[in-house]
C-alpha cells in the first residue's frame, strides 16, 4: 500500500519511542499524502502494521482535518478564511479558484488534479489572503498566484 | 528597535549552522552546561521571562515544578502548533534562525532534566518542518545536540512531530494527548502536566518564542533581559500584526512600547488614510480594543489587563473603520464553533450556539432577544469548561456586543425588548439551547435544581 519511502518513515518514528500507538499520527500523514485518503481499506491497513484496534485508527483518524476519507485532489489548495483573509474576501477567491481550475461540485476537479479548501488561519497572515499549495505558502492570493497554481 | 531576540533573523545563511555559530548561536547553551540545573533555572526566574504562547505564565517558576522521582523520565515540548488565528510568529522564528529555537529547546530540557523532547508544529507548517529537521541535524552531526551535548555529560534527543490540523492540539495537555497518538482531547487539571504529563510523566510545554527568548538570555545573561521592557514585563515581545495595515508582518518591540507609536511607526498605519475601529491585541481570544480604549495603552502584560484584554500570543488584528463587525464576530465564533473539541457541553454546544444565533442575525432571522441569549450562552460556557478554548470563544462575542453594540441591536428585530427568559421560557442560566432541544429547553426546571445546569 505504501512506498517504501513512506513506510521507513513510520518505522523510524515506531523505532523512536517505547509505544507503537505514539507512531500513528505519522502514519495517518503518511498515508493521507501517498493515497490521499484514509479510509476503511487504509484504516485497516495502519491498524495492522501498529498493532492497534481499527476502532482506535479510526477515532483519530476522523479527529484532524488533514486527515480524510474520500480522495483528495493530486494538490491540495488551502485557502484561508481565517479572519485576516476573510476581511480580504478569501472566500470569494476561492470560488473564483474553484471556477478557474474547473471545479464544479464539491472541491475537487473532475481530472483529480486539484482540491480547493477553505480552512482556518494558517499562520501567514501578513500575505492575506493567504494560501498554501500542498506544503507551499504561496500567498497573497492574487491572480498571479492563481495563475502559478494552475500550471503547477 | 531592539533585536534582542530577531539579532540574526534577516542575515542571510542564518539556517546553516557555520554561520549561525559565527553569530554566537548556542552561546547560550555552552553557558548553561556550565552551570547546574538550578543555576539555569534561576537565572530564567531572574529574568523575568514569561511564556510567549497567550498565558504569560512565568517560565523559571513553571520549570521549578518539576521534581521527577528516582526513574521517572522528564519530557520538554516545544508548543510550535501555533494556529491562535493572527499569530504567525513562531512561524518565522523557526523558518529563519531555527538554530535558536533549537538552542531554547536544548537549554529548557537541560534546565528541567529531560533527556528527550519533542517539537510539536502544527501539519500546515511541513516545510518549517524540514528546515529545523536539516538544522537539528547540521548540530547533531557537530555533536551540539545529541549525546553529550557540546562535550558535556548531558544527552539530549530532540523530535519532531508534525500535526494534521486541528487547533486544539495546541493547548497544552491536547498537544500531549496528541503526541501520544491521540484524539487531542485535553485533560482535566490537576494533575497538571508537571506531575502528570506526556507518558504520565513530569512534563514541561513551552512556547517556540518562550524558549527561544530563554536561549538568548542565557547568552546574554538575565540582566541584559530586565534591563529592556517594563517591571511585569520584563524584555521584548514578538508582535505579528496584520490586518488593515500598510506593512503587515513580524515585529520585536521592547515591552511597554506605545501601541499606537507601534501601529503607525511599525506598522505603518492604515490604509487609504481611514481611522482605526479596533485592535485585537493577542490572538482572536483576548477582548477586542476600540480605537479609544487602544489609545493611551502600551504593549506589556499589565497595561493590555488594564484595559480588560490580554498580550496573548501579539497575534494582532487591525480592524479599519469600514469593517461591519458583525461580519467579523460571526467568522470568529465559526472559528470556535468548528475548533472546539468536542469533549465537554458548554463548549461544544456553546460554540456552535453562538455561530448559529449570529448566522441567524446577520441571515436577517434573528428574533428578539438574541443579544442577550448570545451574552448568556458566553456567561454559561465561562469557566465551566476543560480547557481554555471554550473561556476564548467567549471573549470576543461579549467583547464585540459590548464595545459594537449598535451595530448588532440594527440586526435585531425591534419591538420586543422583553428579558430573553421570557421570550425563550425558561430563567437565566438554568436552560439548555440548541435547535434539536429546543422544545426539552421550555420546560419547566426541576423544583430545587442548580441554579445552573450546563
Ligand atoms: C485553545 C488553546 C490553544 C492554544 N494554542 C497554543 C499554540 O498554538 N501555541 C502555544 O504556544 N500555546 C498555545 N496555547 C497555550 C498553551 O496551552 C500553553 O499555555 C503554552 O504552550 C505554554 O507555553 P508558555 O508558558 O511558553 O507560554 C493554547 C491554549 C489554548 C487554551
Ligand atoms: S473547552 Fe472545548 S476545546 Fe476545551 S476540552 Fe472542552 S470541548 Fe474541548
Ligand atoms: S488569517 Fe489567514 S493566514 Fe491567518
Amino acid at each position: 500500500m505504501l512506498t517504501g519511502e513512506g513506510l521507513r518513515e513510520i518505522e523510524t518514528t515506531r523505532a523512536q519511542e517505547d509505544s507503537s500507538r505514539h507512531a500513528l499520527l505519522t502514519a495517518l500523514r503518511v498515508v493521507q499524502r501517498e493515497r490521499r485518503k484514509v479510509g476503511p481499506e487504509e484504516i485497516v491497513y495502519i491498524a495492522g502494521l501498529l498493532g492497534l484496534s481499527p476502532a482506535i485508527v479510526e477515532g483519530v483518524a476522523r479527529f484532524y482535518d488533514q486527515i480524510t476519507d474520500t480522495p483528495t485532489g493530486l494538490h491540495v489548495v488551502r485557502v484561508c478564511r481565517g479572519i485576516t483573509c476573510y476581511l480580504r474576501q478569501s472566500e470569494r477567491i476561492a470560488d473564483d479558484l474553484k471556477g478557474f481550475l474547473g471545479i464544479k461540485d464539491g472541491d475537487t476537479s473532475p481530472d483529480g488534479k486539484f482540491s480547493v479548501r477553505l480552512v482556518e488561519c494558517i499562520g501567514d497572515c501578513d500575505h492575506a489572503p493567504a494560501g498554501m499549495v500542498d506544503d507551499r505558502f504561496v500567498g497573497p492570493l492574487d491572480e498571479q498566484a492563481l495563475h502559478t497554481i494552475r500550471e503547477i | 528597535m531592539p533585536d534582542f531576540l530577531t539579532r540574526h533573523i534577516k542575515d542571510p545563511g542564518q539556517r546553516k549552522l557555520a554561520t549561525a555559530v559565527q553569530k554566537g548561536a548556542y552561546e547560550g547553551l555552552r553557558r548553561a552546561l556550565t552551570m547546574s540545573r538550578q543555576e539555569v533555572v534561576a537565572e530564567i526566574d531572574a529574568s523575568g521571562l514569561r511564556g510567549r504562547g497567550g498565558a504569560g505564565f512565568p517560565t523559571g517558576r513553571k520549570w521549578s515544578f518539576i521534581h521527577a522521582r528516582e526513574g521517572q523520565s522528564v519530557y520538554l515540548l516545544c508548543n510550535a502548533d501555533e494556529s491562535e488565528p493572527g499569530t504567525f510568529k513562531d512561524h518565522y522564528l523557526m523558518a529563519f534562525d531555527p538554530h535558536l529555537v533549537l538552542e531554547g529547546v536544548a537549554i529548557g530540557a537541560y534546565a528541567i532534566g529531560a533527556h528527550q523532547a519533542y517539537i510539536y508544529l502544527r501539519g500546515e507548517y511541513a516545510s518549517v518542518a524540514a528546515t529545523l529537521g536539516e538544522a537539528l541535524s547540521e548540530a547533531t552531526d557537530a555533536g551540539i545536540l545529541g549525546p553529550n551535548c557540546l562535550g558535556s555529560d548531558f544527552d539530549l534527543r530532540i523530535a519532531l512531530q508534525l500535526g494534521a490540523g486541528a487547533y486544539i492540539c495546541g493547548e497544552e495537555t491536547g498537544l500531549i494527548q496528541s503526541l501520544e497518538g491521540k484524539r487531542a482531547y485535553p485533560r482535566v487539571r490537576p494533575p497538571f502536566p508537571a506531575v502528570h504529563g506526556f507518558l504520565r510523566e513530569p512534563t514541561v510545554v513551552n512556547n517556540v518564542e518562550t524558549l527561544a527568548s530563554a536561549a538568548r538570555i542565557m547568552a546574554e545573561g538575565a540582566e541584559a533581559y530586565t534591563k529592556l521592557g517594563t517591571k511585569q514585563s520584563a524584555g521584548t515581545k514578538l508582535i505579528s500584526v496584520s490586518g488593515a495595515v500598510e506593512r503587515p508582518g513580524i515585529y520585536e518591540v521592547e515591552m511597554g512600547y506605545p501601541l499606537m507609536e507601534f501601529l503607525a511607526h511599525e506598522a505603518g498605519g492604515i490604509p487609504l488614510g481611514r481611522r482605526l475601529k479596533g485592535i485585537i491585541p493577542g490572538g482572536t481570544s483576548v477582548p477586542i480594543l476600540t480605537a479609544d480604549e487602544a489609545a493611551p495603552l502600551t504593549i506589556d502584560y499589565e497595561s493590555m489587563q488594564s484595559a480588560g484584554t490580554m498580550l496573548g500570543s501579539g497575534g494582532m488584528i487591525v480592524f479599519d473603520e469600514d469593517t461591519r463587525m458583525p461580519h467579523a464576530l460571526l467568522r470568529i465564533a465559526e472559528f470556535y464553533a468548528h475548533e472546539s473539541c468536542g469533549e465537554c457541553t458548554p463548549c461544544r454546544e456553546g460554540t456552535g450556539w453562538m455561530a448559529w444565533v449570529l448566522r441567524r442575525l446577520l441571515a436577517g432571522e434573528g428574533r428578539p432577544g438574541d443579544l442577550e441569549l448570545l451574552l448568556r450562552v458566553g456567561d454559561n460556557i465561562e469557566g465551566r469548561t476543560i480547557c481554555g478554548l471554550g473561556d476564548a470563544s467567549v471573549q470576543p462575542v461579549r467583547s464585540f456586543i459590548q464595545k459594537f453594540r449598535p451595530e448588532f441591536e440594527a440586526l435585531e428585530p425591534a419591538g420586543m425588548d422583553w428579558p430573553a427568559w421570557q421570550i425563550h421560557g425558561h430563567g437565566p442560566r438554568t436552560g439548555r439551547f440548541g435547535p434539536p432541544v429546543e422544545e426539552a429547553a421550555r420546560s419547566q426546571p426541576v423544583e430545587g435544581s442548580p441554579d445552573y445546569v450546563l
